[in-house]
């Protein structure tokens, strides 16, 4: 493990769009006023009585003609972002700066363009043959997003997708400041994109994970969580900054596929390790962004990881509530939102809870509040037990 | 960046072990050989019958590179490396949901979390009991490269000991007509940062520009051409025949060499 205390990477811009907003100014609005994005489901291709997180505007997206053949929610989502908040400017002053070839690409998904599979799966022939129209390496394959993202923006440094379920695209941030630190690259567009799929709906609802209500990190009487999409991406530079990945951790649970280790020891190995990276005590800490997805056994799992390492006094909070889960796009989400705190001066609430878990020892804030925020955790775990702790942080 | 290979694990059809691919890789011919359905032996039976085709492959090329290695498990970091790790439970997932209507949208809650790309890292960290980092990488036809080099920079930046695993298995039609995995491969690899009693060599790696397809090699069968892990044997020959260097593509325009030092 390397201390990233004099080589840590800045965030030179970002962007999110998910249900909360698109953009960062409204995704600034919803936090700061507790506005849940969520909404009851009434898409008319999966009849689940469950709420969703669902970005309409992108799915009016139109693909240049040229990255015609990667058409598909997915990337329609991964554009609508892309072109938010100057990102796309952000990234060819970068590129002119550095070089094409020096800017790497690193994004997490989970099921990337699976929706178009579902949909061919639909529409197969009499000898059971996929349509013409489906195209597995530009709109299901999961490095299909990582591509598009690199075509649109223009780069050919390294890239690569990483799938390692909700935790993701939090890891992007961890392998990008390790090429960063080697010297192969100046410096990384990361992120995250997953969209709404008939795979995420029916799957989490066979483990019985889907709640029938908005879902209520943390709360007493918390039943599940609420599918979301979102698609958010970062841009990585070395040097001076103003916001900096201070410190990252990554742990494995060994314990279940799907169900996370009871007292949550991979979670809290991942909280030490990232601070141990940026140097710094739990209590130097102003706010941790749970993964807090509202399922019982992970809401309690990541409590007990939380209290063993901070105590109970921490300000902590899932902005499920706020956006949904967005799965493979979670990680940069809540990195996104981690960022938004730091510039914006407010620990966010998590406003769909009610009645905090007694049982869950923590300082969750149900409402935002303003507050001077120099130092964030952001936790994001995963399916397999993969987990991913970033710290971000002002300059000191 | 600079890593030594301590062991290797190799499973395709024709190449049960590394020995066998050493000497196809040294001149001898190949002949090919069905490959016997993967068993890991560190799986427990019930996760094994809960298992996936591709996840019982990945794990037993890895106990290969583990029993070649002298170090343990819990002290590697992991990276998995994969074009499409569920094709098979894709396929029967969209079986299932394709169908439409709720009822009829019965997906078992197994499948479901076999479906996960970092499933195959997944059940080795249980069988393993391996709790450091594992990541799980897709690159489409350059995910061999590409894991290599996710592998590589986390060796070299934390000096960490690595175990890197790459797989293909087939896929069912109708997806195989989309991508014709039609034989199972897999390469393990544990890496360490510093050469140790058993290193078999050192591995200097290097991004550079790349302006055109390297062929595949003579003795391999065309049923490999879609396994982005059969890319890995061009960098294999480096071990087994000394004095060559392997240029593996990582992007239309971008390879990562390696060379032996």
């Amino acid at each position: 493990m390397t201390v990233l205390t004099h080589s840590a990477p800045f965030v030179a811009a970002y962007t999110l769009t998910s249900a909360a907003g698109v953009g960062k100014q409204a995704t600034a609005r919803a936090l700061r006023e507790g506005a849940s994005g969520l909404e009851p489901n009434s898409l008319d291709w999966a009849e689940l009585p469950c709420w969703i997180g669902r970005v309409r505007a992108a799915e009016e997206v139109r693909l240049r003609d040229e990255h015609a053949d990667f058409d598909c929610r997915n990337h329609r989502l991964a554009l609508l972002a892309l072109e938010q908040d100057g990102f796309l400017d952000a990234v060819a002053a970068a590129r002119a700066r550095h070089g094409a070839g020096r800017v790497g690409v690193f994004i997490g998904t989970s099921t990337a363009g699976i929706r178009s599979t579902e949909i061919a799966y639909g529409q197969r022939d009499a000898q059971g043959n996929l349509p013409p129209s489906f195209h597995y390496a530009t709109a299901h394959n999961l490095d299909a997003t990582t591509e598009f993202v690199r075509r649109v923006l223009g780069l050919n440094g390294p890239a690569m997708t990483l799938s390692t379920a909700c935790s993701s695209s939090a890891k992007v941030f961890c392998l990008a400041e390790r090429l960063m630190r080697l010297g192969l690259i100046d410096a990384a567009v990361v992120g995250g994109v997953d969209s709404l799929c008939l795979t995420t709906l029916y799957g989490f609802n066979a483990l019985q994970l889907v709640s029938p209500e908005a879902c209520r990190p943390f709360d007493a009487a918390r039943r599940g969580l609420s599918i979301g999409e979102a698609a958010g991406f970062a841009l990585l530079e070395r040097g001076a900054g103003e916001l900096r990945l201070a410190g990252y951790g990554e742990t494995s649970d060994a314990h279940h596929m799907s169900t996370p280790h009871p007292e949550g020891d991979g979670a809290r190995r991942a909280m030490q390790e990232a601070l141990d990276r940026a140097e710094l005590a739990p209590q130097s800490i102003d706010y941790v962004n749970l993964h807090g997805t509202a399922t019982p056994a992970n809401d309690r799992a990541e409590a007990r990881a939380l209290e063993a390492l901070f105590g109970p006094a921490t300000p902590v909070s899932s902005t499920k509530g706020v956006t949904g889960h967005a799965l493979g796009a979670a990680g940069i989400t809540e990195a996104a939102v981690c960022l938004l705190a730091l510039e914006g001066g407010f620990l966010p609430g998590g406003p769909t809870t009610r009645e905090v878990d007694p049982e869950l020892r923590c300082n969750f804030l149900l409402q935002t509040r303003p507050a001077r925020v120099e130092r964030v955790m952001s936790n994001s775990f995963g399916f397999g037990g993969s987990n991913c702790a970033l710290i971000f942080a002002r300059a000191a | 960046m600079r890593i030594y290979v301590e062991s290797v694990g190799v499973l395709a059809p024709g190449l049960p072990d590394w020995p066998a691919a050493r000497a196809v890789l040294s001149g001898q011919p190949f002949v090919a050989a069905p490959l016997a359905p993967p068993s890991p032996a560190g799986l427990p039976a019930a996760e094994r019958r809960r298992s996936s085709p591709t996840v019982r492959l990945a794990l037993a090329a890895a106990e290969q590179a583990l029993a070649g290695s002298g170090i343990r498990a819990a002290d590697m970091a992991m990276v998995f490396a994969s074009a499409e790790a569920s094709g098979l439970i894709t396929h029967q997932l969209c079986e299932v949901l394709s169908r439409g209507g709720k009822e009829a949208r019965e997906v078992s809650p197994t499948q479901f979390h076999n479906s996960v790309h970092n499933a195959p890292s997944g059940y080795y960290s249980i069988a393993m009991a391996a709790t450091r980092a594992a990541s799980s990488v897709c690159r489409g036809p350059w995910s061999f490269a590409a894991g290599l080099l996710a592998a590589a920079t986390q060796i070299c930046a934390d000096a960490e000991a690595m175990m890197y695993v790459c797989y293909d298995s087939p896929l069912p039609f109708p997806l195989s007509a989309h991508l014709p995995v039609l034989e199972s491969t897999a390469i393990a690899m544990v890496f360490t940062a510093e050469a140790t009693p058993r290193s078999m060599a050192g591995w200097a790696l290097e991004i550079t520009g790349e302006d055109r397809l390297a062929p595949w090699p003579d003795w391999m069968p065309a049923a490999w051409w879609a396994n982005a892990s059969a890319r890995g044997f061009d960098a294999l020959a480096t071990l087994a025949a000394p004095g060559g260097n392997a240029r593996l593509p990582l992007a239309d325009e971008l390879a990562l060499n390696v060379t032996p030092c």
